[in-house]
């Protein structure tokens, strides 16, 4: 995918076919080319244990089943240099002058499946991968032990093509393990073991394996029942991961020393192979595709949904739904029931043959926007059409309604349908016309920390009463002449609160929301204002105690204020000529 | 590239440094009092009393 453009229902997409070098129509996988082929290079498939051609087949089960001509590997067609496959082939199917192709498409969805990529367990150096050649990954050991593998199913270990009789398997290899920045548990290698010893015991009853966990998590449907027969079947399991491995020189032998934790022993076992269990990563295509279609990653970097527990196809730009890995580690099963979700989710949409668009959306008004193309950028989902030097557009399908381009934008030219500015005007200073000095002023997001207010309140817990909130669709819709304006009414202190990162309901919007508290923050001491007081805080809708908490701080930071400070903070902040346009409409709300 | 970085905790008053990775896109809370309120101190070399924008000096 090269580019994408539109929003729900109405996507382009521009899709880069790359040149294969072989016309599939007329091959018929003689394989005539490939054996002349001189060049050698290591498969990919085999994981590198064998070689392949420059011109090949993927993988036996690849479709078409066609050749395929690696041009970086390529000697090219001259013929002193080589042309020999083309010499060959007596269908006349290869073309050297073969091009990419740029293939457009219109749709009106968008599955993201873009799978994983597999840790490479290098940096982990006390397991001695790269330096010992009978550690291996568990990728590896499928390929070793599979008829359709380099050595044909034969299970041999790399140092010596003998047969392994005593192999260990390390758990956790690249999962749950902050360290080196992958806490998150990789979900299938557990299983995947597991049914590496099963198949071991079947093929070579001789065979010893051990398996060194942390923990053994077999919770899918007859998984514990697997885990059961690899243990009756003459596994032994071992609690502790172990801290290093030695090589015996001569015999290429292999000595792993670890804890078990079970006993608190420091134990040493000997191996003719070790299996490393490696686990998954994001794949690497995911930080391309995330810009493309605007979609936000979680913290340990697979691709967000729009709601964990009821959205968990949907990513939050509407139109675009997940399956497979590429979301969140998961194994054959979970991705086979989230693909047909997904793809489920697709087809109701477009059967439909209409989308309803969200009722709070932003407006551009064409004749006060400047054109500077400030609310493009915080759009979390490119619903701003803008160009240097036109007015901005808004996309109504694209657009969610958080409000952060309404914040953003310098020249009351963005009106949020609903959420106007004129009326937070109003709303601030009515709640501020009588006693602000008693008062903590308080912005507060619709999804997370309003809810997070009714949470103390159905809990029943006790707050001080000093508080009064103004419910914005996001925090990002709070702008800074928002704040501003509490302040010149005599706010004491102003809270802004929203959602706590991984829950944003507008993909990231609130990061525009630190942004705008740091410059109010800058501001503020610039004009002789303590900064401390406007205060930023992120309380989700489960966290009541964390909101009567909050407002308790806050209170106590009220007292602290002095009626100087308020003063001097309403004379300093005192707005600029430009917004008396806005003031006119204010005052007209207002009545 | 991680550079670490200076930051203030509004609410508790705590200052504190962090390493930083280049396009991180982290939530940040106090360590003291666990509040939200973190304010990103730009980082000043020491004897410089400018507010971090440079400065031309004059030969
Ligand atoms: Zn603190």
């Amino acid at each position: 995918m090269e580019e994408v453009s539109g929003y729900i229902g109405n996507f382009t997409i521009t899709i880069r076919k790359k040149a294969r070098y072989v016309d599939t129509s007329v091959c018929n996988a003689c394989a005539e080319c490939a054996n002349v082929c001189p060049v050698l290079k290591p498969d990919e498939y085999q994981m590198g244990l064998s070689t392949r051609k420059a011109i090949y087949i993927p993988f036996p089960q690849a479709v078409p089943c066609s050749y395929i001509l690696n041009m970086d590997d390529c000697l090219g067609n001259n013929p002193i240099a080589c042309g020999k496959c083309a010499e060959a082939c007596e269908q006349d199917a290869i073309n050297y002058d073969d091009e990419d192709e740029l293939i457009k498409r219109e749709v009106g969805a968008v599955i993201v499946a873009i799978g994983l990529d597999v840790y490479d367990p290098t940096e982990m150096d006390e397991y001695g991968y790269t330096r010992y050649d009978n550690v291996i990954t568990s990728m590896e050991f499928e390929r070793l032990i599979c008829a359709g593998g380099p050595t044909e199913g034969h299970f041999v270990r790399p140092s010596d093509h003998e047969r392994p009789k005593r192999i260990g398997f390390i758990q956790c290899v690249g999962s749950r393990n902050p360290e080196i920045g992958r806490p998150y548990c990789s979900n299938i290698c557990c299983m995947n073991t597991i049914k590496d010893t099963l198949l071991l015991a079947d093929h070579y009853p001789d065979v010893q394996c051990s398996v060194f966990y942390q923990d053994i998590r077999a919770f899918g449907k007859s998984f514990e029942d697997m885990f059961q027969r690899s243990k009756e079947a003459g596994t032994r399991y071992i609690r502790g991961l172990p801290g290093d491995i030695e090589e015996d020189p001569e015999t290429r032998n292999l000595t792993l020393i670890a804890e078990n934790t079970t006993t608190g022993q420091i134990e040493r076992h000997e191996f003719d192979m070790i299996v490393l269990s490696v686990g998954v990563v994001p794949p690497k295509d995911l930080a391309k595709i995330s810009g493309l279609l605007t979609l936000s990653k979680t913290s340990d970097g697979f691709f967000m949904e729009s709601h964990p527990k009821l959205k968990p196809v949907d990513a939050p730009t509407r139109g675009i739904f997940f399956a497979g890995f590429c979301e969140a580690p998961k194994d054959i099963k979970d991705s086979v029931c989230q693909a047909g979700a997904a793809s489920s989710r697709a087809g109701a949409l477009l059967n439909k043959g209409q989308v309803q668009v969200e009722a709070i959306t932003s407006v551009i008004d064409a004749d006060a926007c400047r054109k500077c193309g400030a609310c493009a950028p915080v759009c979390p989902y490119s619903a701003i059409k803008w160009k240097k030097g036109e007015v901005a557009v808004v996309i109504e399908a694209a657009c969610a309604g958080c409000g952060n381009c309404g914040a953003a934008c310098n020249f009351d030219a963005i009106t949020m349908r609903h959420f106007t500015d004129a009326q937070y005007l109003a709303q601030i200073r009515a709640i501020l016309a009588e006693d602000p000095q008693d008062k903590v002023f308080v912005f507060a997001c619709n999804w997370c920390s309003y809810s997070g207010g009714d949470m103390a309140g159905i809990s029943r817990m006790t707050y001080p009463a000093s508080n009064r909130l103004v419910r914005t669709m996001c925090s990002a819709r709070v702008s800074e002449e928002m704040v501003l304006e509490a302040f010149r009414c005599g706010a004491p202190v102003v809270l802004v609160s929203g959602c706590h990162y991984a829950d944003c309901h507008y993909i990231n919007a609130n990061r525009q929301t630190v942004k705008r508290v740091q410059r109010l923050w800058n501001k503020l001491e610039k004009a002789g204002v303590r900064p401390e007081r406007l205060q930023l805080e992120w309380i989700s809708a489960a966290e009541g105690q964390k909101f009567a908490k909050v407002m308790g701080q806050m209170e106590e930071l009220r007292k602290t204020v002095t009626k100087e400070e308020i003063e001097h903070a309403m004379e300093a902040l005192k707005p600029k000529p430009r917004k008396a346009k806005k003031e006119k409409e204010a005052a007209a709300v207002t009545g | 590239m991680a550079t670490m970085e200076n930051f203030k905790c509004m609410m508790c008053g705590y200052e504190y440094q962090e390493l930083v990775e280049e396009g991180e896109d982290k939530e940040r809370s106090c360590p003291k009092c666990r509040s939200n309120s973190i304010r990103h101190l730009k980082n000043r070399p020491s004897g410089d009393n400018t507010d971090g924008k440079s400065k031309k000096v004059k030969q």
